[in-house]
C-alpha cells in the first residue's frame, strides 16, 4: 500500500519526508478550511437564483461566482500537488522549501483575490475573459482588477517553481524517457516505473505547458494596458485562456487519477504495475490534452472550421485512453478482490466512478451540434461539476484521509464512513441533476436573477438548496473526522 | 436535441453505475481475475466505444453550425452588444457615439427565411442567443471584439424570440436582451 513510507534508502529522507509531510499536512489544514467557505459561497449563488436573497445587488452574486468559481479550482489544483508531492516522496525527493515557496505564493494570492472580490466586487467569472476585467461599468474600481493580476501572477510564479521542482525530483532519479516510460513500449521493463512517476510527469509537463499560455496573457495585456497603442485580438486571448484554464482543470483530475493508481492497489491486495498500455494512454493524453481546450470556443465561429473539427475530434479521442485504460483498469484490479472497503477506498472508488459519469456529460457536450444548445447552460457547470465534486475532490479527499490516518494512527469510524458516503452522494448527485435537468431546459449559466423565459431555473436552484446542504453535511462531517487526525498527526 | 442528449447520457450513466455496483459486489466473494479474459473484454469494449464514437462523429459532425459560403443569405441583422443591451438593425449598426440614437433591441423577420445574424460587441465578449416561444435555446454564437461572428437561422415558426446574453459580460449580464419578431 502507498504509505508515508518510503522505498528511498538515503539516511536523510526521513528527515526530509518528515519536514515534506508537515508542510503537507499545512496545505491539507488550508484546504479543509477554505473548501467549506467556498462550498457555502456556491450555496448562496444558487440561494440567490432560487429568488430568497432578493435584496442581495447582481453585483454581490457575480463577485461571490468569480471567488467561488477561481478559489475551487485553485483549491483542488494546490490540494492536489501537495498531496501528490508527499506520494512522490516514496520515490523521488521534492525540495520541501519549494513546497512552501509555493504556499506562501497561493496565501498572498487568496488574500489579493478575496481583496479583489469582497472589497473591491470583481466580478469577471473564473477565467476572467479579456477584455471584461477592464470593463467594469463602474462596478469595480481599476486596483481590483490590478488586484487580481497580481494574485495571478504571485500564484503563477509559485505553480511554476512547484511544478519545475516536482519535475526536477523525478528526473533526478528518471530519465525523462523512462518517467514517460517510453522504454516499455519497446518491449523493455527495466527500470521499473511506478504508473504515479508517469501521470506526474505528464501532469507537471501539463502544468509547465498552460503556465506558459498565463503568461503570455499577462504579458499581453500588460503591454495594451501600459499605453503602447497595441489592442489585443481577443479570439487569440481568448484561444490562450481557455487553453490555460482547461489545462489546469484537466491536470488536476490527472493528479487526482495519480492517487488513485498509488493507494487503491493497497486496499485491493493487488499491485497496479505499468505496462505498455498504461503508457501508451498517458503519452497519447499528453498530447491530446493541448487540443481538447478547442471545444471551448465552439461558439466562435471565427475559428477555423478545421479547428472546430479538431476539438471535437480531441476531446473524443482523449475519452479513450480514460476508459479503455484507467477506468477499466481500476474495475478489473477491485473485481473479485479481497478488497478492504474503507474510507479512502471507497472514496478512490466512487471518484473514478464520478469521472466516468461526467466525463460522458463532457463528450456529449464536446460534440459541436450538441454545444449548440447547452454551451453557457447549466448543463456546463453541470459536467464539469461532476468530474471535479464527484470525480477528483472525492480522489483527492479520499487519500488525504488515507494519509492523515495512517499517519495519526486514530482508527476509522465506520458509522461515521456511512454518513459522509450516504449524504455526499445523495447531496453531490441531487444537486448535479438539478443542474443537469436545467441545462437541458436551456436555462442559463451565471444568471444572478433568472428572466420570464427562463424562470424555471429557479425552481431547479431551489430544489437544489436541499441537496447542497445535504453534501454541506457530509462534507462537514469529513472535515471534522480529517482535521482532527490532521492536527494530531502535525503534532506527534 | 437537448432530450436527445440527456437520454444518452442517462442510459451511459445507468451503465456505468450497473458497472461499477457489479464489481462492487464482486468483491464479497474472493475469485482470481482470468487476465486473458480481462484483455479480451477490454478489446472488445475499445472497439465498441471506438464505434460509438464514431458514429456519433458520423451523425454530428456534418451538423456543424458554420455558414457555407456558397449560399447567400435571404435577410441581414446585424447584432451588436454592448454592455448590457443588444442592438438589432439592418443597413449600419450603431456606434459607441451615436448608440443611443441608433441602436434597435427589436427587429422583424418573415417566417422561413434564411436570416443571417452577424454578430460583434463595441466593448466585452457576449454571447448571442435565441430563445424561442417555449422558452428553449435555438441556436447561439459568441460576440467577440473586433470579429463578426455569422449566425444563420431559419425560424419555422412565428412568435416572438428574445435575444438573452450567454457570456458572461457584467453586472447586468442578466438584463441583457434583445426581441426578434418572426411573422
Amino acid at each position: 500500500m502507498a504509505t508515508v513510507a518510503s522505498t528511498i534508502t538515503d539516511p536523510g529522507a526521513d528527515v526530509h519526508r518528515t519536514r515534506l509531510i508537515r508542510v503537507t499536512l499545512v496545505w491539507v489544514l488550508t484546504a479543509l478550511v477554505l473548501f467549506p467557505v467556498l462550498a457555502i459561497l456556491g450555496l448562496l449563488m444558487r440561494a440567490q437564483q432560487s429568488g430568497y436573497l432578493q435584496s442581495t445587488p447582481p453585483e454581490v452574486f457575480y463577485a461571490i461566482m468569480t471567488l467561488h468559481g477561481l478559489g475551487m479550482v485553485g483549491l483542488w489544483f494546490v490540494a492536489g500537488m501537495a498531496v501528490i508531492s508527499v506520494l512522490l516522496a516514496n520515490y523521488v525527493k521534492p525540495t520541501t522549501a519549494v513546497s512552501w515557496i509555493a504556499y506562501g505564493a497561493t496565501l498572498a494570492g487568496v488574500v489579493l483575490l478575496l481583496a479583489a472580490t469582497l472589497v473591491g466586487r470583481l466580478g469577471v467569472g473564473w477565467y476572467f475573459l479579456y477584455p471584461l476585467p477592464f470593463h467594469s461599468g463602474g462596478t469595480w474600481p481599476p486596483w481590483a482588477t490590478a488586484s487580481l493580476f497580481a494574485a495571478l501572477a504571485i500564484m503563477g510564479v509559485g505553480w511554476t517553481v512547484w511544478s519545475a521542482d516536482l519535475l526536477f525530483a523525478i528526473a533526478r532519479r528518471y530519465r525523462l524517457s523512462h518517467a514517460l516510460g517510453w522504454h516499455y513500449l519497446s518491449g523493455a521493463t527495466t527500470p521499473d516505473v511506478p504508473p504515479i512517476i508517469i501521470i506526474s510527469t505528464v501532469s507537471f509537463i501539463g502544468v509547465l505547458a498552460g503556465l506558459v499560455a498565463a503568461v503570455v496573457i499577462l504579458v499581453l495585456v500588460a503591454i495594451e494596458q501600459f499605453g503602447s497603442g497595441f489592442t489585443n485580438d481577443a479570439l487569440l486571448i481568448k484561444n490562450l485562456t481557455f487553453y490555460f484554464g482547461h489545462m489546469v482543470v484537466n491536470i488536476t483530475m490527472y493528479l487526482g487519477v495519480a492517487m488513485v493508481y498509488e493507494v487503491l492497489p493497497g486496499y485491493t491486495g493487488r499491485p497496479w504495475k505499468t505496462n505498455t498500455l498504461v503508457v501508451f494512454a498517458w503519452n497519447l493524453v499528453l498530447f491530446l490534452v493541448m487540443f481538447a481546450y478547442l471545444h471551448h470556443l465552439y461558439m466562435d465561429f471565427a475559428q477555423p472550421r478545421w479547428l472546430q473539427v479538431t476539438g471535437q475530434l480531441s476531446s473524443y479521442l482523449i475519452s479513450v485512453p480514460a476508459a479503455v485504460v484507467t477506468i477499466f483498469s481500476t474495475l478489473v484490479l477491485i473485481y473479485g478482490s479481497t478488497m478492504r472497503w474503507r474510507l479512502p477506498s471507497v472514496m478512490l472508488f466512487l471518484g473514478v466512478m464520478g469521472w466516468a459519469i461526467g466525463g460522458v456529460a463532457a463528450v456529449i457536450d464536446s460534440t459541436v451540434a450538441v454545444n449548440t444548445r447547452f454551451h453557457n447552460t447549466l448543463w456546463v457547470p453541470a459536467h464539469f461539476h461532476t468530474y471535479f465534486v464527484m470525480g477528483v475532490m472525492l480522489m483527492i479527499l479520499g487519500t488525504v484521509f488515507h494519509l492523515v490516518t495512517d499517519l495519526s494512527k486514530v482508527p476509522e469510524r465506520s458509522a461515521l464512513t456511512k454518513t459522509i458516503v450516504g449524504t455526499v452522494g445523495l447531496g453531490g448527485y441531487g444537486f448535479l441533476l438539478m443542474f443537469y435537468l436545467a441545462g437541458v431546459a436551456s436555462v442559463p449559466r451565471r444568471y444572478a436573477v433568472y428572466p420570464a423565459e427562463v424562470a424555471v431555473g429557479t425552481t431547479y436552484a431551489k430544489v437544489s438548496l436541499i441537496f447542497i446542504a445535504v453534501l454541506l453535511l457530509g462534507a462537514l462531517v469529513y472535515i471534522w473526522e480529517t482535521g482532527r487526525r490532521c492536527v494530531k498527526a502535525f503534532s506527534s | 436535441m437537448p432530450i436527445t442528449a440527456f437520454a444518452v447520457f442517462l442510459i451511459s450513466s445507468a451503465i456505468i453505475l450497473l458497472v461499477f455496483g457489479v464489481v462492487a459486489r464482486s468483491t464479497n466473494a474472493r475469485r482470481d481475475v482470468n487476465y486473458a479474459r480481462a484483455n479480451r473484454l477490454r478489446l472488445l469494449f475499445f472497439v465498441s466505444l471506438g464505434a460509438i464514437l464514431v458514429i456519433f462523429l458520423a451523425l454530428t459532425l456534418p451538423d456543424l453550425p458554420y455558414p457555407v459560403e456558397a449560399s447567400a443569405p435571404e435577410r441581414i441583422v446585424l447584432a451588436t452588444g454592448k454592455q448590457y443591451a443588444w442592438s438589432l438593425t439592418e443597413g449600419t449598426s450603431p456606434t459607441l457615439d451615436n448608440w443611443d440614437t441608433a441602436f434597435s433591441p427589436t427587429i422583424n423577420v418573415p417566417t422561413g427565411a434564411v436570416v443571417e445574424f452577424r454578430v460583434t460587441t463595441l466593448d466585452v465578449n457576449h454571447g448571442f442567443s435565441l430563445y424561442g416561444p417555449d422558452g428553449h435555446l435555438k441556436a447561439q454564437t459568441q460576440a467577440m471584439p473586433g470579429y463578426v461572428n455569422r449566425l444563420r437561422v431559419v425560424f419555422d415558426q412565428p412568435g416572438t424570440y428574445t435575444v438573452l446574453c450567454l457570456e458572461f459580460c457584467g453586472m447586468a449580464h442578466h438584463r441583457m436582451r434583445g426581441v426578434v419578431e418572426v411573422r
